[in-house]
């Protein structure tokens, strides 16, 4: 049975097999990409941005940015743009209708049927997708890092990345994420967007949503799971070591808070833009693609600093509910109450003048103060983790500093063509 | 209506609390979040200020706590030394004139 992704459109992987990608590639000039596209490339690839098959032409990119839609109408709230300066350009002596291949690490990553080199107005980009044309605003300083043309054009991988470890396991692309949700019965997923480690506010906005989620259906055997889908991509100084993110998420899995019935952790390399309600509808598309029926969204989804107001995402997801195919599950926040004794939502607990809540900035603040937080806040399973973690790939932290920017394993290699 | 203060959370593990008992200072921790001990040094608006500029990693919890936060550990390390030895939270004004 076809696989139907965001748009309607059967999710196709555009991968070639090595004995056809070796053919395909021979004489082709080799280009070399950078982090972010070598992401893009591969979600591109794999469906994760079904219904895109490439990089966008002039026409996508300027419906996205007027319309919020494809030239086709499809919504789309991001651009996926592939850029070259017009230097960069004429050294390569390349142009619409040549076929180049894309180098990752110095090998061959995937074959760019080139359909059109463009230019665009990035001040219009950022005032469109991220509401300011600001360069402090993290989203429109990657606009403006763009080099001044666009290249559209179709991407078929030719070289699959290897996921090293410890993250091989969640790398699961949609047509085997959604075999996955078929083999243990769920009829509802869940998604969680995260970049974090999850303290217990965190594990409650996963069960709060789980709830939401499961309503009317029956509860004589499992139907529900969560999904925690953890961005990689770009790291700064100071968050969570990738590998810090992604163990303790399933942590709260293997040590019991939730269970295989109804819990899973994946990862999708994406390079946040902070984009707030245009990229809260980018997670609904590319968790449609991975075959969720549901997403969470909390308050300032996906935003930063005082660019988009708390329930903007909401608003903007209710607007074009008609045309998605995933249900918005929207979460309040959890926070400890003394008297309550517990973790609890502030819309259920009214000991108003009593409530502490806490932020991943807070729990990374003690454990940066060397203190083991209790375990109505933070898991002891996940602490330790965290520890093992800072140990094991941190250099000795589990946040991220120089050094591990310099000298970590990367998430995915890409090998030799053989 | 009173100028906003900014909590510093010293969280007080068992080194500290140790210190803070030989000094008699035990009953200086408050307790937060399900038994963790801290003790709370405030900033005003213009400390706070030199403090986010002092320690770039340093971040003003806007949305929910509305804390100063990721200080590093050794930074608040010397704030509770001076804790101890001035027997008091109002230190801000010494530690800084430091930096
Ligand atoms: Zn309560």
């Amino acid at each position: 049975m076809a696989e139907i992704g965001h748009g309607g459109k059967e999710i196709v992987e555009r991968i070639l097999e090595p004995s056809e990608a070796k053919e395909k590639i021979k004489g082709l000039k080799q280009i070399p990409i950078r982090s972010q596209i070598a992401n893009e490339v591969i979600d591109i690839a794999y469906g994760f941005f079904c219904p895109l098959e490439g990089f966008m032409s002039k026409a996508d990119l300027d419906s996205v940015c007027k319309n919020m839609r494809l030239a086709s109408g499809v919504v789309w709230s991001i651009p996926i743009l592939f850029d070259m300066s017009e230097s960069e350009i004429s050294d390569y002596g390349i142009k619409a209708g040549d076929s180049v291949v894309l180098t990752y690490q110095d090998n061959p990553l995937a074959l760019f049927e080139i359909e059109e080199i463009y230019d665009y107005d990035k001040k219009a980009i950022c005032q469109a997708v991220y509401g300011t044309t600001e360069e402090k605003h993290p989203g429109c300083a990657r606009t403006y890092a763009y080099k001044d043309k666009f290249i559209g054009g179709k991407i078929t991988l030719v070289n699959r990345p290897k996921i090293n470890p410890p993250f091989e396991p969640y790398f699961i692309p949609p047509l085997e994420m959604r075999k996955k949700f078929k083999e243990k019965g769920w009829v509802r997923v869940v998604a969680h967007q995260t970049r974090n480690v999850p303290h217990t506010g965190h594990e409650w906005l996963m069960k709060g949503a789980w709830l939401q989620t499961y309503g009317e259906l029956s509860i004589e055997k499992p139907l529900v799971g969560v999904l925690v889908n953890a961005i990689i991509g770009e790291k700064r100084k100071g968050d969570y070591i990738d590998e810090a993110i992604i163990l303790c998420q399933d942590e709260l899995r293997k040590a019991g808070y939730f269970g295989d019935h109804n819990h899973m952790t994946s990862l999708t390399f994406w390079d946040m833009r902070y984009a707030g309600p245009k990229e809260a509808v980018f997670h609904a598309i590319l968790r449609t693609n991975l075959g969720l029926t549901h997403h969470m969204y909390g308050r300032d989804h996906a935003g930063v600093g005082t660019y988009y107001g708390p329930y903007d995402a909401h608003r903007l997801l209710e607007s074009i509910k008609d045309e998605l195919n995933i249900t918005p599950v929207y979460s309040m926040n959890w926070l400890y109450c003394p008297h309550c004794g517990e973790v609890t939502s502030e819309g259920l607990c009214n000991h108003r003048d009593e409530w502490q809540k806490f932020s991943g900035t807070v729990i990374r603040s003690i454990v940066m103060d060397g203190v083991k937080p209790p375990r109505l806040i933070f898991r002891p399973e996940v602490f330790d983790l965290v520890m093992e973690c800072a140990e094991k790939y941190g250099f000795g932290s589990p946040f991220v500093t120089d050094e591990y920017l310099k000298n970590r394993t990367p998430v995915f290699s890409v090998p030799p063509l053989e | 209506m009173a100028e906003e203060r900014y909590p510093i959370n010293i969280w007080v593990n068992e080194e500290r609390y140790e210190k803070l008992k030989e000094a008699g200072l035990a009953e200086m921790c408050e307790e937060m979040l399900a038994g963790l001990k801290v003790i709370r040094v405030y900033a005003n608006d213009a400390q706070k200020d030199k403090i986010l500029k002092a320690f770039p990693t340093a971040k003003f919890d806007s949305a929910t706590t509305k804390s100063i936060e990721l200080l590093p550990k050794d930074v608040k390390d010397k704030m509770f030394d001076l804790i101890v030895q001035k027997k008091s939270v109002d230190i801000l004004d010494e530690f800084l004139s430091n930096y």
